[in-house]
């Protein structure tokens, strides 16, 4: 108790980032409402706050948003799912075994650095703009962080580990089980981070091509149809759930991995 | 096991063999890369070959060879140059104002704990969300033209650039500071004595997370919201199924994309040189 004393416990000063944060972010909503006020603003080419929110509400009262975000969900979380489990063992495979690693190494660099979105008119015309056509976008995308850190995580491992699990009579497969697949979950998570920012894109790219559904299409269209307010309700709904998405992976590393804060 | 074995057969009975292993062991990495990537070539140059395709799959495949003969002429013609010009001013001119609008704006952040806190959750936000999704509200904001796509380039491009400088500037070490401080330098010299030249690196980093986030952003933005440019000739040529033309313009933008961050890799050698080996924690 003393000592929390000489450490200035003040609880204003613990939560002064947050207030500070949250103190922005309504500043930065109401100036934005305010503005209207002084400034003729174009109502068909930006829309207030207020406006927003009407929309919104109107999107979750008809059911479209929620029908959208559902339709978009699923390539989503199924290109993910696919990413994750061919990009892991993909990477683990190229981290453990030194030559299968040389031979794949350079490959994957070439497609990681190559901005492979550029593919997707051509995959939109294989598969079509449905689930299909989405998913594989979402996948060619997303694979590649699982690859790479799962590949850096079986690098970094401890080499005792190694040592007592084979003197013990472990062999290649209690390697993979007992000591790479648990080393390497943290590298996994955080490609998961980056993934997700890919794996929106990809559903994006896939959706402003020539979907019919979906919360990319929701948002060309209202685009299109100048209804300003659905537009940035969509907008505003996207960036919510990716934030939710990310912070959400980084809360549970720091949870789960403490000992890897930060990096 | 499988490698140790290895080892010991290459180099235990015979003599004659060992400068052979040796060679081997050396260029090892480097031929089983460049084999896997020409074995993939060839595979697809024959897969036509290899696999009956009906004629409608035909129509949408295309092999190597095609496509270096495509890309070859499009140089040889000059037909690239054109619309490979619109995107590089898109691409330079986004990037430029990125950095000029990220590193101040960084270093500011990272200086002012005050500052960082506001605006902290307004950056986490747009880092953690694809610009893409701004796209179709640029296109109504700055048409179809240059404009659109230099801001999906800028915003793209501009949170690697903050956040790194950002943590180059939280990196600095607080004993030069207060020892320049301490001299009577004010903020302004301690940003261009102390702050800067410690984040460069960081920088540095930021600039080729960037590079590529402004790629991407070209070619997205040509996609959907352009009447000229590289990604425009992509997505005509994909829509006339003159898939040679697509893969071409593919490798003329990872191509770009690995030379400038080639050359930002060369940067980064070149100002490191002196840097010493810093130990770990402060």
């Amino acid at each position: 108790m003393a000592r929390e004393a000489t450490v200035r416990p003040s609880p204003m000063w613990r939560y002064r980032n947050i207030l500070l944060g949250g103190l922005a972010v309504v500043l930065f909503f109401a100036a934005w409402q305010a503005i209207f006020l002084f400034v003729p603003f174009n109502p068909l080419f930006i829309s207030k706050p207020s406006l927003i929110f009407w929309g919104f509400v109107d999107l979750v009262q008809s059911g479209e948003l929620l029908d959208d975000l559902t339709v978009s969900a699923v390539p989503f979380f199924l290109g993910l799912g696919a990413a994750v489990v061919v990009g892991v063992p993909l990477g683990i495979v190229m981290g453990w075994r030194v030559r299968v690693g040389y031979a794949l190494d350079p490959l994957m660099t070439i497609f990681y650095a190559s901005p492979l979105v550029a593919l997707a008119p051509l995959l939109v015309i294989f598969f079509g703009v449905g689930l299909p056509g989405k998913t594989i976008i979402v996948f060619s995308l997303a694979v590649f962080p699982f690859i790479f850190n799962a590949c850096a995580g079986v690098r970094a491992v401890d080499r005792r580990l190694i040592d007592v699990v084979r003197s013990l009579g472990g062999g290649e497969w209690a390697l993979y089980r007992k000591v790479l697949l648990p080393s390497v979950l943290p590298y996994v998570v955080a490609a998961a981070r980056i993934a997700i920012g890919r794996a929106l894109i990809g559903v994006l790219v896939g959706e402003f091509f020539a979907a019919s559904e979906g919360i990319g299409f929701a948002i060309s269209r209202y685009g299109d149809l100048f209804a300003i307010d659905k537009m940035f309700a969509c907008i505003l709904t996207v960036m919510v759930i990716a934030v939710v998405l990310t912070e959400g992976i980084r809360f549970a590393e720091r949870s789960a991995f403490p000992w890897r804060a930060g990096q | 096991m499988a490698e140790l074995q290895a080892d010991f057969a290459t180099a235990g009975p015979a003599d004659a063999a060992a400068p052979a292993a040796r060679l081997w062991r050396r260029v090892e990495q480097t031929a089983l890369g460049a084999g896997s990537i020409v074995l993939l070539l060839l595979l697809w140059q024959f897969l036509p070959d290899l696999v009956p395709m009906k004629a409608g799959t035909k129509l949408f495949f295309t092999v190597p060879s095609e496509i270096a003969g495509t890309l070859w002429q499009m140089f040889a013609t000059g037909s690239i140059w054109a619309p490979l010009g619109v995107s590089a001013a898109a691409f330079a001119v986004g990037l430029g104002l990125a950095i000029l609008a990220g590193l101040p704006l960084g270093i500011l952040l990272g200086r002012s704990n005050t500052l960082n806190a506001m605006l902290d959750p307004i950056i986490t936000a747009f880092n953690a969300t694809p610009r893409l999704v701004f796209l179709p509200l640029l296109m109504l904001w700055f048409g179809l033209g240059l404009w659109s796509k230099v801001a999906i380039v800028f915003l793209g491009a501009l949170f690697p650039l903050l956040i790194n400088t950002y943590e180059g500037v939280r990196n600095a070490d607080k004993l030069l500071i207060n020892v320049v401080r301490s001299f009577g330098a004010g903020e302004w010299d301690i940003a261009r004595l102390v702050v800067v030249p410690n984040a460069l690196p960081f920088i540095i980093v930021g600039l080729r997370l960037a590079i590529g986030r402004a790629v991407l952003g070209v070619v997205v933005a040509e996609f959907f919201g352009a009447q000229d440019g590289l990604g425009v000739v992509m997505v005509r040529a994909a829509s006339e199924f003159k898939v040679d033309v697509v893969f071409s313009g593919l490798i003329v933008f990872a191509a770009l994309s690995l030379v400038m961050t080639g050359l930002v890799k060369l940067l980064e050698d070149r100002m490191s040189r002196w840097r010493p080996q810093r130990e770990s924690g402060d």
